[in-house]
């Protein structure tokens, strides 16, 4: 593959952005985009442990074996999972208790774990570096738009602030569940209609 | 920090001990390439593709379910990967694939229009559907919409198009489509389906002893794809090098542009691309269904039995060939010329046939060397019979037996084992000067200017009724006649004379004159009293015809009570499409079931016994479809004319000049070239049942 | 949910807090294996039968070894350690002894394995300080409403695919605008509990 660096940054921003290219990982995505801050501090979470276990997976390919590769992964991937947390918990905790649950569970999002075996495990330190990088920000940019709309249409606010002013009477419906599948599915189909 | 450290050392290791042992423990086998192909998957075991994880994605890969390309996380690199585990692996197992059975499209005519209804099932149920054809695709694109695999596409001719890389056989499209136009099945359940009342086929397809997808074939060549074309002939005829040079093509008389100008020249297209297969150097790959672990015998090596073993074969059964000659081919090997057909030829088609992993016994003849009773004991399930019809039948007139007097099988293998084997000048067979073959079917024919080769100084041919009556090819007998071939019609011999040293020396014959027309509707000779005439001569052969020599019953005395035998000879089967003989793991076939007949005829009935043999040790009932066609013609099919036909020539057979072949057993007929073909190809309407396209005419 | 009944747990568990629709756990296969029926089920079973045991060890695991040696930090790295050695460890052990149980069930157990509905209810069950027989009762549950909504939408699904879906929501995305439908009607559990 022939492909510079640039190029494998910035197919995770569109080509391959995840989850709307990749159809995987969506249990943050829909979790806990009820808000554009949440959707931003999720991607970034994922996107530092993507790059981090990208390195990681990349300068040990060679080392570990094929046969418990996949193990491995995970307990690269967990170890970071575990460093984000405590991070998290001492800078970030309000964010912490909202993001819950999501966060150890960055362990089992297919995302990092497809990208640690389809590139990390075949290519060298810097392409794996540029391709977490940008599969980690167009997932953060995922994540954050459709926090903003959810934000927007369920609450009335953008980052906090009112939008539409008092009179607005916000869609309930998009903060919840319900809304969470309905909007992922419609960006979706957004997305078909521009190819 | 050290108590975790500890700890996360001390479960790790727990976790891995566990699972080590348990991995030797609870170890299961399990096909190698399985392991193979899952790591190239990404292992997330996210469930994206729709399997269960990726050990069970690299199941459906292995099992040939799910294409390479299954996996979603994985790169495409991953998937070239994997495909290249699985190859072009005759292991593996058939894919389902979906195709289209109709041809009609936009072309076909519509009855009425409801604009309302844009759904197949809708109008099917309302009205029966929108066109004048009973069975074709209405092209309103239900299949379309339920592929889930975006593997079908409504194609520029208003019907669906499979793209065969996406589509996964789930059998959606199957489904939906009213009219069962779309058809999922593996490769190997398209080589058991026989032509149907209710298919969607041309009458060229009906016609065919084989059942080839003739419009098919030629639209592959037109579009330029001659290895497509050769696939398509395959599936149904594994003898393509062959028959596209001896085929005498009966499809050619139903072909629908015959009926207002020359019909397509169907078999000149066929051989162009089996030789444009050969010439290439190339074989192409055919594909085996997973191998079945049933053996069958399958005894004697001509069209027939190749033509079962090939098809047995492609249904993944272990096959081998009992055949009583040094070399496989049977008939089309000794009693077909080397001019109609080089055995240089041949061979490279008969080895394409043995490659696909099938045994061959030469040299072995059922009732001489073995019988039945032996391959039963050797573990075999079922046996073909495909021995031929080797026995000439005789004049039963005077002196038939004298020096000088041959029958005509007989006379042609006895060459052709010379030519083929021995070569030395010294031994090789009798030839005369003033040579007569009675008789006037294609054997005749093919004595006659066998004979002229030979160098013999006058040929002619005695035959009791006119030259129109002649069963001989037509084209056969055109080149007799411009290879210097003297033709006596009318003349029924009744004496065979010879000289004190038993040589031949003349033939005496009555003249015979056209009667009223017999069962048969040709007319009969009646012999016209006191016209006998002599004919001087010192060659003489017979060629009236033959029938299978079942001489192996009497040695076998199992056989002797349960296999019917006709009083023709042939070995009984009640059932023509089904070729079962009254003991039921033997199947029969060709020239041994029918008496002698077409090399095409004999191929059919190969895969015809495939397909019985097949039910038959797959455990399934041995039963004809009611629908069978079986060359009958569908009604609705056959035109009295054809609107808007733009007269074309059709393109001439190629062959060696008169005064070059008749010195030499160098092939007479020549291949067309590409241009030829691509025009020849572009003749051809592309019928449907009951549409065809009328912007070619 | 620690001073919840048994009975109460499980209906939340099952409708109220649905692990999928309300919880948005275990999303991937959710929309992988709900294309066809017979795959739906068979997931749905294998999950009710993993869930219930990742409980129970993750919580001895947990109350055992890293409550008293103050390891809690490390616990979602020992849990997915676990878990996915038991997965493939009741895979082998399927595979070899009970092959029946195995074609099944069994193989569905590798999708479990990086599941984030396993992991997630176990986290969850600690998190509520659930006692052992309580969270073996809130993993059956939150199994059970997991099988529940792959059925159902695999029902929903078989039909999608003979219905004309324009164009640009076909698949992933008529989907995603299916399962927000269902999750509206689970919507109206809440409140029972």
């Amino acid at each position: 593959m022939a492909k510079t660096i640039t190029q494998e940054f910035t197919k995770g921003l569109w080509a391959e952005i995840p989850p709307f290219r990749l159809v995987l990982g969506l249990c943050p995505v829909l979790g806990v985009t009820t808000t554009m801050e949440n959707g931003i501090g999720m991607g970034l979470a994922t996107t530092f442990v993507l790059l981090c276990s990208n390195i990681l997976v990349s300068a040990l390919r060679n080392i570990i074996p094929p046969k418990v590769r996949i193990a491995c992964f995970i307990i690269i991937i967990a170890t970071f999972v575990i460093v984000v947390e405590l991070v998290m918990q001492a800078y970030a905790y309000p964010l912490f208790l909202k993001l819950g649950l999501f966060i150890p569970l960055i362990v089992v999002n297919c995302i990092v774990l497809g990208r640690a075996e389809a590139f990390a495990s075949k290519n060298g330190l810097l392409p794996s570096m540029a391709d977490g990088l940008g599969i980690g920000i167009g997932f953060t940019l995922s994540l954050a738009a459709l926090g903003a709309i959810r934000e927007i249409f369920g609450t009335g606010t953008f980052f906090g602030a009112s939008v539409f002013g008092p009179s607005f009477q916000p869609f309930t419906f998009m903060i919840q569940a319900p809304g969470a599948f309905v909007c992922l599915g419609l960006m979706l189909c957004i997305m078909n209609l521009f190819e | 920090m050290v108590t975790a450290l500890l700890f996360m050392l001390g479960l790790g290791a727990a976790c891995g001990i566990m699972l080590s042992v348990a991995s030797k423990v609870f170890y299961v086998y399990e096909d190698p390439r399985i392991a193979e192909v899952e790591a190239f998957m990404a292992g997330a075991n996210c469930g994206g593709c729709g399997y269960t994880g990726c050990s069970a994605a690299a199941v459906a890969v292995v099992a040939g379910e799910a294409p390479p390309s299954v996996c979603i996380v994985a790169d495409a690199e991953a998937a070239g990967n994997i495909a290249a585990i699985m190859g072009v692996d005759p292991g593996t197992a058939e894919p389902l694939l979906s195709y289209n059975t109709c041809r009609g499209g936009d072309r076909a005519p519509d009855k009425y229009y409801y604009m309302g209804i844009n759904s197949c099932q809708a109008l099917a149920t309302l009205y029966g559907g929108k066109r004048e054809c009973p069975v074709g695709c209405l092209g309103l694109g239900d299949c379309v919409r339920a592929c889930a695999f975006d593997a079908l596409k409504m194609g520029p001719h208003g019907y669906p198009v499979v793209d065969e890389v996406k589509c996964v056989g789930c059998g959606a499209c199957e489904r939906v489509c009213p009219k069962d136009i779309m058809e999922i099945k593996t490769m190997s359940q398209k080589l058991l389906h026989l032509n149907q009342y209710d298919d969607r086929i041309a009458p060229c397809q009906q016609t065919c002893p084989a059942e080839i997808d003739i419009p098919r074939y030629i639209y592959q060549i037109k579009s330029g794809d001659y290895e497509g074309a050769v696939n398509t002939i395959r599936e149904r005829n594994p003898l393509l090098l062959s028959c596209g040079r001896v085929c005498p093509h009966p499809c050619e008389n139903k072909c629908r542009r015959g009926i207002e100008d020359e019909p397509v020249s169907i078999n000149q297209l066929k051989r162009f691309v089996a030789d444009y297969e050969m010439n290439s150097g190339r074989r192409l790959p055919v594909s085996v269904a997973p191998s079945t672990g049933k053996k069958v015998a399958v005894i004697g090596g001509g069209p027939a039995g190749l033509s079962c073993a090939f098809f047995l074969r492609r249904l993944g059964h272990d096959v081998t060939i009992f055949d009583a000659n040094p070399k496989l081919g049977g008939m089309i090997r000794y009693g077909i010329p080397e001019y109609r057909l080089p055995k240089e030829v041949l061979a490279w088609e008969i080895q394409g046939i043995l490659d696909l992993g099938i045994d061959h016994k030469p040299n072995v003849m059922l009732g001489r060397d073995f019988d039945i009773g032996a391959l039963m004991a050797a573990g075999y399930d079922s046996v073909f019979l495909g021995i031929g019809a080797w026995k000439d039948y005789t004049l039963r007139v005077e002196g038939e037996n004298l020096e000088g007097c041959y029958t005509g099988i007989n006379f042609l293998t006895n060459f052709a084992l010379w030519q083929q084997e021995d070569g030395n000048e010294d031994r090789r067979p009798y030839v005369g000067n003033k040579c007569v073959v009675i008789g006037g079917g294609n054997t005749a024919i093919d004595c006659v200017r066998t004979l002229i080769r030979l160098g013999a100084e006058e040929v002619s041919i005695v035959y009791r009724r006119t030259r129109k009556e002649m069963p001989a090819n037509e084209v056969e007998i055109v080149a007799a006649e411009h290879e210097g071939v003297k033709f006596t019609f009318l003349a029924a011999p009744t004496r065979v004379i010879g000289d004190e040293d038993g040589n031949v020396t003349g033939l005496e014959y009555l003249k015979m004159e056209l009667g009223e027309p017999d069962a048969s509707g040709r007319r009969r000779p009646v012999p016209i009293e006191g016209s006998e005439t002599v004919m001087e001569i010192d060659m003489l052969i017979t060629a009236i015809g033959q029938g299978p020599d079942v001489f192996f019953k009497d040695e076998s005395k199992r056989l002797d009570e349960d296999l019917n035998i006709t009083r023709w000879n042939t070995i009984d089967s009640e059932d023509p499409v089904a070729l079962q003989s009254s003991i039921p793991y033997i199947f029969t076939g060709g020239d041994a079931a029918t008496g002698a007949d077409l090399v095409v005829s004999a191929i059919g009935a190969g895969r015809r016994a495939a397909r019985s043999i097949h039910l038959y040790i797959t455990g399934e009932e041995v039963k004809t479809p009611e629908k069978t066609l079986f060359t009958n013609n569908i009604p609705v099919s056959i035109f009295e004319s054809v609107e808007g036909i733009e007269k074309s020539a059709r393109t001439k057979m190629p062959e060696l000049p008169v005064e070059d072949r008749i010195k030499s057993f160098v092939e007479a007929d020549l291949v067309i070239s590409e241009e030829e073909a691509l025009y020849e190809s572009n003749r051809c309407l592309q019928c449907c049942l009951t549409c065809y396209n009328k912007d070619v005419a | 949910m620690s001073e919840m009944g048994y009975f109460s747990i499980i209906i939340s568990t099952i409708f109220v807090n649905n692990i999928l629709l309300a919880k948005f756990l275990g999303n991937c296969p959710f929309l992988g294996t709900s294309k066809k029926m017979e795959t739906a089920v068979g997931m749905a079973m294998a999950v009710v039968f993993v869930l219930v045991m990742a409980g129970a060890i993750t919580w001895v695991i947990y109350h055992v070894f890293l409550v008293p040696f103050d390891l809690v930090y490390l616990r979602t790295i020992a849990f997915i350690l676990v878990i996915a050695s038991l997965v493939q460890f009741v895979e082998l052990f399927l595979k070899k002894s009970i092959p029946a149980l195995y074609a099944g069930l069994g193989i569905f157990l590798p999708l479990i394995t990086t599941n984030c509905a396993v992991l997630g209810a176990c986290v969850i069950n600690i998190d509520e300080e659930l006692s052992f027989i309580k969270s073996l009762v809130s993993s059956f549950g939150f199994a059970v409403g997991f099988g529940l909504a792959l059925v159902l939408f695999a029902g929903v699904r078989e039909r999608i695919l003979l219905a004309r879906v324009p164009k640009p929501l076909q698949d992933t995305s008529i989907g995603l605008v299916t399962a927000g439908i269902i999750a509206l009607a689970f919507f109206s559990f809440k409140g029972m509990v």
